[in-house]
């Protein structure tokens, strides 16, 4: 898939996901490095812990190469219902939820096969 | 069963099954919720119209596809397991165009891989026309696809038409197969899961089932064969219950329901779409028992993610128009594609995907 196609679903799939809760404020950031690239999305809307948590496991689900490459086309794109974050856990490197002000932000990272996501300072997990 | 018997439509259904199962543990993926949906399905159209010889040629296509874009097997892996519905394309270029077995074989196997091949780029477009709301995706590919089919070998002057094959003798072996079956997948969710696996299969009557929602990652395994057992005593009861037959395609719908209840199905979003082709089927003055009738009872359950997501009433309406699209839409391809309810209800999943997205876009919210 092309690069351009690929953020374009994952803007739209993220924007969908934050607009559905109807925040006053929405930021969507991108960082594009050669081999990867980063994308932060905040809002201002109030998520309980347990969204928060469905919401990080959603995105860092295992990676699913038989539902990506053929599901994975309705990500960002067909968006009537509710959002399925699912599509997009498939397809990213890794994922963090923040709580920042009143809202959250989501970092998602993702890179070929040389990329090398230290470059973005993925936090180490807390054992 | 109606063709070669019980005892060889069974072997037959297990040696397709077991090739879905072999052509899986090849390509390094799990077993989950597709795949056990599409093992089971395959098994299931095992007893009505797959065979292993008719089921390669076309996995070879989706092959060779997913290697020319620089994908690999695993990346098409439920197209080429689901696309499989063609089957019965591949048996009628080989055998029913009355060609030598040399250019017969060469026939079958050149039109599989050709179908094979398309069923990728066709797959991908077919979602968005329905935006996941028909589980049997495949069954509208194909269906698609089927057309064209149907179109060139009628063109080239040969007839085709499908033929119905129903087998009407009681049997107590066909008949407690299905929920012998239930009733193990029941016992070992329980016996894995404890009473987590209720918790779990109570969760997953609260997820829409819009494609792809695997119930396996977003439950447990415990909760999804208890939610597919329940399906499969359910179908059975319902089957018993209208007087239906046990046979090859009854079967194979049911064990086809029970699979996709590890992926997408379950009881809260599939009766109002069964209760609509009920509906359909009486007002229509159609029995219950009768071959269509009872198939649409059972595959409409593709449409149960639009009872899942929109609600009772537009699960109710679309097992309506799906009853009524079925019954026609079989002729279409020449009885080809052999997930005619998924090709019906892609149909039908489209036209209500399209007026509720029509709706809620213009609706002026201010």
């Amino acid at each position: 898939m092309k690069r351009k196609d690929l953020i374009l679903k994952l803007i739209g799939e993220m924007a969908s996901y934050v607009l559905d809760e109807d925040p006053m404020r929405v930021v969507i950031s991108l960082h594009q490095e050669e081999d990867g690239l980063h994308l932060a999305i905040i809002d201002d809307c109030k998520h309980s812990d347990e969204d928060i948590e469905q919401l990080e496991k959603t995105l860092n689900s295992r990676k699913r190469p038989e539902l990506a490459a053929y599901y994975g086309a309705m990500t960002g794109h067909d968006l009537l219902g509710s959002s399925r974050l699912n599509l997009l856990g498939w397809q990213i490197k890794h994922s963090d939820v923040v709580r920042i002000g009143d809202g959250i932000k989501i970092d998602l990272w993702l890179g070929g096969e040389r990329f090398d996501s230290r470059h973005f300072n993925i936090p180490e997990k807390e054992e | 069963m109606d063709i070669a018997g019980i005892g060889g439509a069974l072997v037959n259904a297990a040696l397709v099954g077991f090739t879905g199962l072999l052509l899986i543990n090849l390509s390094g993926i799990e077993v989950s919720g597709p795949t056990f949906a599409a093992v089971l399905t395959m098994t299931g159209f095992g007893l009505f119209g797959k065979t292993p010889l008719n089921v390669l040629p076309i996995i070879l296509g989706v092959y060779i596809s997913a290697r020319l874009i620089g994908k690999r097997m695993k990346d098409y892996l439920i197209i080429a397991l689901f696309g499989t519905a063609l089957g019965p394309l591949v048996s009628a270029l080989a055998w029913e165009l009355g060609l030598p077995v040399v250019p017969a074989v060469f026939a079958g196997l050149t039109g599989g891989i050709i179908t094979g091949f398309f069923l990728p780029s066709i797959a991908v477009s077919m979602l968005h026309l329905h935006q996941g709301y028909n589980l049997y995706n495949m069954g509208l590919s194909c269906g698609f696809f089927g057309l064209f089919a149907a179109a060139f070998i009628i063109g080239f002057g040969h007839s085709w038409e499908g033929q119905l094959y129903w087998y009407t003798e009681p049997s107590i072996l066909l008949m407690l197969l299905v929920p012998v079956f239930s009733t193990l997948l029941i016992f070992t969710g329980l016996i894995h899961g404890g009473k987590q696996s209720l918790k779990d299969l109570k969760a997953i009557q609260s997820i829409p089932g819009r494609l792809p929602s695997d119930f396996v990652d977003m439950a447990s395994v415990s909760g999804a064969l208890l939610n597919s057992g329940l399906i499969g005593l359910i179908g059975s009861a319902y089957i018993y219950f209208v007087g239906a037959s046990f046979n090859g395609p009854v079967i194979g719908g049911l064990l086809t329901i029970m699979g996709f209840g590890a992926f997408g199905t379950h009881l809260k979003n599939s009766w109002p779409v069964v209760a609509g082709v009920i509906i359909a089927t009486l007002l229509t003055g159609n029995s219950l028992n009768a071959p269509g009738p009872i198939l649409a009872a059972i595959f409409c359950t593709t449409l149960a993610p639009l009872a899942g997501e929109f609600g009772i009433p537009v699960g109710l309406a679309a097992g309506f128009v799906h009853l009524l699209m079925v019954l026609q839409t079989g002729s279409w391809h020449g009885g080809m594609n052999l997930y005619n309810n998924g090709f019906a209800g892609g149909l039908t999943a489209a036209l209500f995907v399209s007026v509720i997205q029509w709706y809620k876009t213009n609706k002026s919210e201010m």
